[in-house]
């Protein structure tokens, strides 16, 4: 496939906003490291998902096509649309899928998955050829319409991944894999984890009547009963059909303990978004759970409290 | 009441706001006009304590932000929140209780639909039915007619008219003249972040009057149209 000067710039463009956006402000390096370090993870979770189950190649080719989708957004094509020729413009979209689904492939390869290698490669590319609305007229129903936002906006954006996940504790039961089981339930709370990760406009923490110890206590509230209503299908069945009570105990508080973790350190940034430092914390707070939790937990709590008074005066 | 004194906001170099001083007294409407860029929403955020700025702003209402609507220029609405969850989700905030909405949706807007789907007149209104039924002591509105067809323009200078009958403070901008002398009682033009005109509603036909002429003054001959 030849590129064009102008699909060469598109890409150049691409690697150099990529780049800002990673090195968030700071030197270059910076950047680069934390690409290493996305690297890292991406191959630990990949490790992860091979040894807990054996349906992690059709996860896998899954969690690869639901990144590529989003390269689909029909905004997006209409701009290239606008900029590129018709080939021009199908050759583009098939190589940027291609670099999105790339990591994968070469994971299976290293993993002897050639079956569906060849039917990541195959759907990737196919997907080039589909646009995808990001707002339609049909409005998902969702339980969490009383108390919006995070949880009504982040159900609608991510439904999909519930039934995934009762699937497998399903099926972790007629396998007896608790394992398995337990993969289904560190999913849901990895989903819900992601609701809190965008900062939500001025506007909106400005209009609390609230202080911000207040207001941030809520948004816990919430994010612990929600959650709660999510992981409980889970958590009944597993009780049932397994005896490792404790283990299941433990991962749920976990779970709690991250989701605080995470709205305090989406308010110690706020009003800006999630940067290379709190991503950071939030990585070491995974890879060394009990002396970061005892002090990020403090820590972050009064830098939120902090940044929350100048919009709940 | 809200008083304002000696307000004064930068930017870097830039001077936004310079010395202002006004005062907004309940069972008022006050209009500030001015061209694009004036100060208007920069004041307005002052105001509602969305910006840090040098002087005073006082009020009887402590903290002022918290009995104050404010409807922005362009109101921002999540990607996948209904109308019905955006009028809960501002009520929430303000720990107001909010029942039968559909009686309440005087504009008749498509609730269960994505608010992000509206057009800019329905995103507008959506933002208005918020914050009236957040039932606040003070309104900002800021543009509230733009984008706005002209059915909900009536019902919007009719509300302007109750708000100021519930003895409310409302302030608002307008780039349509007609709106503001239908509602306002008092003008303030607003120019290079300065407040260099006060106009009462028996001179607001002088003030339009000025302003045409110096808004427009020979402009469009410059094209020379034929």
């Amino acid at each position: 496939m030849k590129l064009d000067k102008k699909m060469k710039e598109y890409f150049k463009l691409q690697y150099t906003m990529t780049m800002r956006k990673l090195s968030d402000g700071y030197h270059p390096i910076v950047g680069y490291l934390l690409a290493l370090l996305i690297l890292l993870v991406f191959v630990g979770l990949s490790m992860f998902i091979f040894h807990k189950t054996t349906f992690a190649p059709y996860t896998y080719v899954f969690i690869s096509l639901y990144f590529t989708s989003k390269l689909s957004e029909i905004r997006r094509n209409d701009f290239l649309k606008i900029c590129f020729g018709n080939e021009e413009y199908r050759k583009l979209r098939i190589l940027e899928n291609l670099i999105v689904a790339l990591p994968f492939v070469i994971f299976l390869i290293y993993k002897q998955q050639i079956y569906p290698v060849f039917a990541l490669i195959a759907l990737t590319a196919l997907i080039a050829f589909l646009t995808l609305k990001t707002t339609y007229s049909i409005t998902i129903p969702t339980p969490f319409y009383k108390k919006p936002f995070e949880f009504t906006v982040g159900f609608r954006n991510s439904f999909f991944m519930f039934p995934i996940a009762y699937g497998f504790a399903i099926i972790a039961v007629v396998v007896d894999n608790f394992n398995l089981g337990m993969f289904s339930l560190i999913l849901v709370f990895l989903t819900i984890l992601t609701y809190y990760l965008k900062p939500e406009n001025e506007y909106f923490v400005w209009s609390y009547s609230f202080t911000p110890a207040k207001f941030l206590i809520e948004k816990i509230k919430t994010a612990f009963l929600f959650s709660f209503y999510l992981c409980s299908p889970i958590f009944i069945l597993l009780s049932i059909f397994f005896e490792n009570f404790g283990i299941m105990f433990l991962f749920t508080l976990l779970g709690y303990v991250y989701l605080t973790i995470l709205v305090f350190l989406k308010y110690s940034a706020y009003p800006n978004e999630i940067g290379v430092l709190h991503s950071l914390i939030l990585v070491a707070c995974f890879l060394f759970p009990l002396p970061m939790l005892v002090v990020v937990i403090p820590f972050s709590a009064v830098k939120s409290v902090n940044n929350l008074k100048e919009f709940l005066k | 009441m809200i008083s304002i004194h000696n307000l004064s906001k930068n930017f870097g170099n830039i001077q936004a706001l310079e010395n202002i001083n006004i005062q907004f007294d309940k069972g008022n409407v006050y209009g500030i006009v001015g061209e694009n860029g004036a100060g208007k929403t920069t004041l307005f955020k002052c105001i509602a304590g969305l910006e840090n700025y040098d002087g005073q702003i006082n009020s009887e209402f402590k903290p002022l932000k918290n009995y104050l609507g404010l409807l922005l220029t362009e109101p921002f609405f999540f990607s996948k929140i209904t109308g019905r969850e955006y009028i809960q989700l501002l009520c929430n905030a303000r720990k107001k209780e909010i029942t039968k909405i559909d009686d309440k949706n005087i504009f008749d807007l498509p609730l269960n639909q994505y608010a992000s789907t509206y057009s800019t007149g329905m995103k507008k209104k959506l933002a208005l039915l918020a914050i009236l039924l957040q039932k606040n002591q003070c309104f900002i509105l800021d543009e509230p007619f733009n984008g706005v067809d002209i059915h909900s323009n009536i019902i919007i200078v009719d509300l302007i008219h109750k708000l100021k009958a519930l003895n409310k403070t409302v302030i608002i901008s307008s780039h349509i003249f007609s709106t503001l002398s239908d509602t306002c009682d008092e003008i303030f033009l607003l120019k290079e972040g300065k407040i260099v005109k006060k106009v009462f509603r028996e001179n607001f036909n002088a003030l339009e009057l000025e302003m045409r002429e110096f808004t427009i003054g020979n402009k469009i001959e410059k094209l020379e149209l034929k």
